[in-house]
């Protein structure tokens, strides 16, 4: 199958392996060799890829801000392409999203606020 | 039959919901300031949003998408925020207009002035989004805004000058104040056409897993519906022209907007007026905070619902509390929800392009609508009328401010 890295994949929404939204595909991680074709590697997710997309000072600073929330943060959240489902009108990951940092903001929120408001 | 019920409660909702503090403002101003001479405005909002409205639902049924998502996917993300940042400042402006329409209400009745309800009226909102579901905003606030058919039986009572009334459907020049009439023309326009809407409905849409099969009930309500509703917003004007007019009252304080219905009859009038404007406002407010959330959540790929739990999407729930507590802070400092309603309805209008025209893009893209793409007829009215309305309100808001005429 063909695919367009751009119209395809980049901006896609991403789904989990229970169909939880994982958020968007928000880079796309090429790897080159000297001689040999362009090949797709990871894809990344999350706010450190999104601000950098923006402006490179703002991810550096996104990125600074996560790296406070504990060890293994900081850094863009990559996924091996090789594990990317294309099932249209998304694309699908064989994780579960809730096992990895793409939910640590939520997981953060759900504990530190939603928890404390009643009958939530 | 489930699907014939479906369809009547969209449409009964879509007329009940029409109304809310923008569309009785500006339609108000309308009537007292010029009489029928702005019924083609309200008219072309009504035919406008219609269509927008039927386009939403089918674009969200065949392509599975809400507008947010697609646009991200379409158009990148350096694209996707910008209507996100502009709509989001022209949004909270009308939301907090919605929560000002809610204080004033209860000020109508109680007598205390409308800033110290703005945090209880806030909390109202929240409360019913976060402990409530979809199905309760969509269906039971706005059936209860069927209320606003007393503006109709209230035009019919008064007896309006039927001609006048039909020359009004035609566009004319005004005979005074050319710049107050344009400035007016694009509030109504802006109050009709406002996106949050047709974000609102697709992202519903989704919530309620249209396919297909659903095109006609989507044409149905979105004609039926937005017609009626136009409808009612005319009766808004017709009224205003015969009971704000021959008075001499222009509406430039919120106080005066009671009269609509106290004049023709007395304390229930006023109940009735101040009923209308809790629940069509409440509803609006609802429905604009769930929109931004909206926006926001699919724009960058969350968890959103509103049938989930707060802690199933908190990044969705904590975006629709932090709008509402912007809008409800304007408010509480005692903003005036008269100006704030007519700015930003004029504002709305000034802002159409960038909101409808990636969408119409969208909806003549084949890869997400395959043969049900827009055709020209319906492209091409949408974006005359919303390039035209941008352009006059980016004039007018100007000289409006500046008093000029």
């Amino acid at each position: 199958m063909r695919v367009h890295l751009v119209r395809d994949v980049l901006d896609k929404q991403l789904l989990d392996i229970s169909g939880q939204n994982a958020g968007k595909v928000d880079g796309i991680v090429l790897e080159t060799r000297p001689g040999a074709l362009m090949v797709v590697r990871y894809i990344e997710v999350g706010p450190i890829t999104l601000a950098r997309r923006i402006n490179r000072r703002l991810g550096d600073w996104v990125a600074q801000l996560d790296a406070r929330f504990g060890e293994g943060r900081g850094v863009a959240i990559r996924f091996p392409f090789a594990r990317v489902q294309l099932e249209s009108p998304s694309l699908r990951i064989d994780v579960s999203a809730a096992s990895t940092p793409i939910m640590a903001f939520e997981r953060w929120l759900r504990r530190v606020v939603v928890r404390h408001i009643p009958w939530s | 039959m489930k699907r014939l019920l479906s369809v009547a409660l969209g449409i009964v909702t879509s007329i009940g919901g029409f109304l809310e503090i923008g569309s009785i403002t500006t339609a108000a101003q309308a009537g007292a300031d010029y009489r029928y001479q702005l019924i083609w405005a309200v008219l072309l909002g009504a035919i406008c949003i219609a269509l927008l409205i039927e386009m939403s639902g089918r674009f969200a049924a065949v392509s599975k998408h809400t507008i947010a998502d697609a646009v991200r996917e379409r158009f990148g993300v350096h694209f996707f925020l910008v209507p996100l940042f502009l709509l989001c400042f022209v949004s909270i402006l009308v939301l907090a207009a919605e929560i000002g329409g809610v204080a004033v209400a209860i000020e109508m009745i109680t007598g205390i002035h409308f800033p110290v309800w703005a945090l209880p009226v806030g909390l109202l909102a929240w409360g019913l989004l976060w402990y409530g579901t979809f199905s309760i905003i969509e269906n039971g606030i706005t059936l209860l805004g069927l209320i606003t058919i007393a503006f109709l039986i209230a035009a019919l009572q008064l007896g309006p000058d039927w001609h006048a009334l039909v020359a009004g459907i035609a566009p004319s020049l005004p005979a005074k104040q050319p710049s107050h009439y344009w400035f007016i023309a694009v509030s109504i326009l802006g109050a009709s056409v406002s996106p949050y809407l047709f974000y609102f409905y697709s992202a519903g849409a989704i919530e309620e897993e249209w396919d297909e099969s659903y095109l006609g009930s989507n044409r149905l309500v979105a004609g039926a519906g937005m017609g009626f509703g136009g409808f009612l917003n005319v009766a808004v004007l017709v009224v205003a022209a015969l009971v704000l007019a021959p008075r001499g009252i222009s509406v430039d304080k919120y106080q005066q907007l009671p009269l609509l219905l106290s004049s023709p009859w007395g304390r229930i009038g006023l109940g009735v007026f101040a009923l209308s404007l809790f629940v069509t406002c409440i509803g609006a407010t609802t429905e604009i905070a769930l929109a931004l959330a909206y926006q926001i959540a699919q724009g960058f790929g969350w968890n959103w619902g509103e049938d989930l739990e707060p802690s199933g999407d908190a990044r969705f729930s904590l975006t629709y509390t932090i709008v509402l507590l912007l809008a409800t802070l304007l408010v509480a400092i005692g903003i005036d929800p008269l100006k704030l309603t007519t700015l930003s309805m004029a504002l709305t209008a000034a802002s159409l392009p960038v909101a409808i025209i990636p969408f119409l893009v969208l909806m003549n893209d084949r890869r997400y609508l395959g043969e049900h793409t827009n055709g020209w007829l319906g492209n091409l009215s949408i974006l005359v009328v919303c390039v035209l309305a941008s352009v006059v309100a980016i004039v007018s808001i100007p000289l409006e401010i500046g008093g000029g005429s």
